[in-house]
């Protein structure tokens, strides 16, 4: 958007905030990552914002490894299928939650042959690899976990959004907590797991995630419930929230089998 | 008084020998109490050999050393002159007229062959140099004859260098030591660029770089850098010795200031210009640089990525190999692709597996209720098991059993990587539950 006048730009942004629907023609395809579920395209004016920091947090300590998978399956859409993920990992949360797994990765649409892992001593240290990583043009997305939510805090969260600005790459901060620390982040989603629904032969279906997109500097909030197809490498919309709930109420042993 | 520390006595002739690197590469020990430099090609660099021992012994003096000094055409030579002679600079064709006089002792024989010598009237060199060579031999062993030859240069003689020498270095000495971290940053990245004039000749780039930072006070710093491909650019080195010194902090101080500062290219490797394209920029080399930058501040062991290995036992699968080296043209074998697609496995995976209790209905069954870190999971929907027994070759620790795999999901969605160590009543009559991984 450089060659546009600031003065269009602004006007343009006035109205994605009045209507975020406009968002997705308004925004050049490029700088933004699509997820390919309407609501949440829409809601992000187009897709997630690539320059730019997007956090992650686990709805409670027990979801932490579908915030990961969310976050890896949205670091591998943003290298498109050829650019180079950085995971940066505290040895306290590799021993905490453990550590990135090699063929469970490539589930996501990330193959190791395109991973890096950096195991860093403190999460301090985590912040500083992440903002010399986001500067670095080669990669497509830098993947940071921290395991103490206080230290990521506006400071640390605007360096990083201005490494991340100056060289187009995305940054994905994965929380081991929900915070409430404020932070300069363009959006900030908190993930649980949802309740699969079971395959054709009563196996553990397709990865079901209920994401609540809790800030957004685009538009507005919200909440979806999203599955991960990990043959077409792409999310997709899940059934409706209340459909998904009914497993609540399954009996033990019910083998688990349902239409629809 | 104090007790005898040999250990003591023994690195504090290292440290010397660090500090003495400061005139010559060429640094050898001669335990306990000596060291031998071979100032070959160094000497006009401190205004000539005279100048150069006069330089050495008063600095060494200013630290409190005493110290016996002989320059000389031989490494035998030199020893006995400066132990048994007159201290000094031998000229060239002076060394027989230097050692013929010494005491045998000077040649660096045993002492109970001295003492033999003497009770046959043998005293200085000069009465055995003019001796028939092979009852000498015969008598008092080849080792006699050997050292005499080396002290005349009738022999060659070889110094071990204590540390290896560099295949290309540049230095810099300060007449007022500097102190500040930019100054010596400064002074590495000029250093840089004169070593990569001389890298580039060669058509050479530097895998490993060392610094060596000598300080007024007769410490040296050593710092090595290890580099993914081979490396000339001045502006980066200074980079890279950036996040070293960033990381080392306090254990590189700097006491009163550094004197002189050398870099050397330890390892080399060829390494030919590229052609840019046109197509745009190409990333390869800045993502080789930042591997290089984040293995200097945090180890290049810390680097890493994740490579299959061609076996089932989930731990071994994969394993984290150094990314410095690694290009990122690294393909994953194509046969072990082929295993893991079939095959859904955890995203997260505990070093240590951590163990749960389990319920199930009956001991051979799939789990039922899992109790992991103190909360009780009711499980789903179950699938499994998936039998890997561990390789008859990786019984090391005699942990052979059998493990049983299930993929489970709680209510709540979550799903985890369950597996029960042994096969009931075959292998173990109670078989232990682990939780090994989490999926998404």
């Amino acid at each position: 958007m450089g060659h546009l006048s600031p003065r269009l730009n602004h006007l343009r942004q006035a109205l994605v905030g009045l209507d975020p629907t406009l968002g997705p023609g308004l925004h050049e395809p490029e700088r933004a990552l699509r997820l390919n579920v309407p609501g949440i395209d829409a809601a992000l004016s187009g897709g997630l914002a690539r320059g730019a920091v997007h956090e992650f947090a686990p709805a409670a300590p027990i979801h932490l490894t579908s915030a990961t998978g969310f976050a890896i399956a949205l670091a591998a859409l943003a290298g498109r299928e050829q650019g180079e993920t950085l995971w940066i990992a505290p040895d306290f949360a590799v021993m905490e939650s453990g550590g990135p797994y090699g063929p469970g990765l490539g589930l996501f649409g990330l193959p190791a042959a395109r991973l890096l892992v950096l195991r860093v001593p403190r999460s301090i240290d985590a912040l500083w690899a992440m903002e010399e990583a986001l500067r670095c043009r080669a990669l497509a997305g830098v993947i940071a976990e921290l395991a103490e939510d206080s230290i990521a805090d506006l400071t640390a969260t605007r360096r990083l959004v201005l490494a991340a600005r100056e060289s187009g790459g995305m940054g994905f901060l994965l929380r081991h907590r929900a915070s409430g620390v404020p932070s300069a982040a363009a959006t900030r989603w908190t993930i649980a797991a949802s309740p699969s629904r079971p395959d054709r032969y009563g196996g553990i279906g397709r990865a079901a995630f209920d994401l609540s997109l809790v800030k957004n500097r685009r538009g507005p909030t919200g909440r979806w419930t999203i599955t991960w197809d990990q043959h077409e490498r792409t999310f997709q919309t899940a059934v409706s929230l209340a459909v998904a709930e009914t497993a609540f109420d399954r009996p033990d042993r019910t083998p688990s089998v349902r239409t629809g | 008084m104090a007790e005898a520390d040999p250990e003591a006595d023994r690195r504090m002739l290292e440290n010397i020998a660090d500090w003495c690197d400061r005139y010559t590469p060429l640094v050898g020990l001669d335990p306990p109490d000596g060291l031998v430099l071979d100032v070959t090609g160094c000497a006009h660099l401190f205004g000539g050999e005279a100048a150069l021992c006069r330089d050495l012994v008063a600095r060494l003096a200013r630290q409190g050393f005493r110290a016996r000094l002989a320059v000389a055409d031989t490494v035998g030579a030199a020893w006995g002159v400066a132990r048994y002679g007159t201290p000094g600079v031998i000229a060239k064709d002076e060394t027989a007229a230097a050692v013929l006089p010494l005491p045998i002792a000077a040649l660096r024989v045993e002492p109970d062959i001295v003492t033999a010598l003497a009770t046959s009237g043998l005293k200085c060199v000069s009465d055995l140099a003019c001796r028939p060579r092979a009852p000498l031999a015969a008598r008092f062993g080849k080792g006699l004859v050997l050292r005499l030859d080396q002290a005349l240069g009738r022999a060659d003689e070889p110094i071990t260098p204590r540390l290896p020498v560099p295949d290309a270095m540049a230095e810099q000495r300060f007449h007022e030591p500097i102190a500040r971290e930019d100054d010596v940053l400064g002074t590495v990245e000029h250093l840089a660029r004169q070593l990569a004039i001389v890298l580039e000749r060669r058509g050479e780039g530097a895998r490993l770089i060392g610094l060596a930072l000598f300080r007024t006070d007769g410490k040296v710093h050593r710092l090595e850098i290890g580099t993914g491909a081979p490396l000339r650019d001045a502006a980066r080195v200074r980079k890279l010795f950036e996040e070293r010194l960033a990381v080392l902090g306090d254990a590189c101080d700097p006491g009163f200031g550094f004197d002189m500062i050398r870099l050397s290219a330890l390892v080399t490797e060829r390494s030919d210009p590229a052609q840019t394209g046109l197509a745009g920029p190409d990333h390869a080399e800045d993502l080789a640089h930042l591997i290089d930058r984040l293995g200097a501040r945090f180890g290049l062991r810390r680097v890493s990525r994740l490579v299959p290995q061609d076996t089932h036992i989930p731990e071994f699968a994969v394993i984290a190999v150094p990314a410095h080296g690694i290009c990122g043209a690294l393909a994953a074998p194509s046969l072990v692709d082929q295993d893991t697609l079939s095959v859904t496995r955890p995203l997260r995976l505990f070093e240590w597996p951590e163990q749960v209790e389990v319920m199930a209905q009956v001991p051979d069954g799939p789990p039922i209720r899992f109790r992991w870190r103190h909360v009780l999971h009711d499980v789903a929907v179950v699938e499994g098991p998936e039998r890997i027994a561990i390789e008859w070759w990786r019984d090391d620790r005699g942990n052979k059993l059998t493990r049983d795999y299930f993929r489970v999901e709680n209510r709540l969605g979550m799903r985890a990587w369950l597996y029960r160590e042994g096969l009931y009543g075959r292998e173990t009559p109670q078989p232990n539950w682990y939780l090994h991984g989490l999926f998404a």
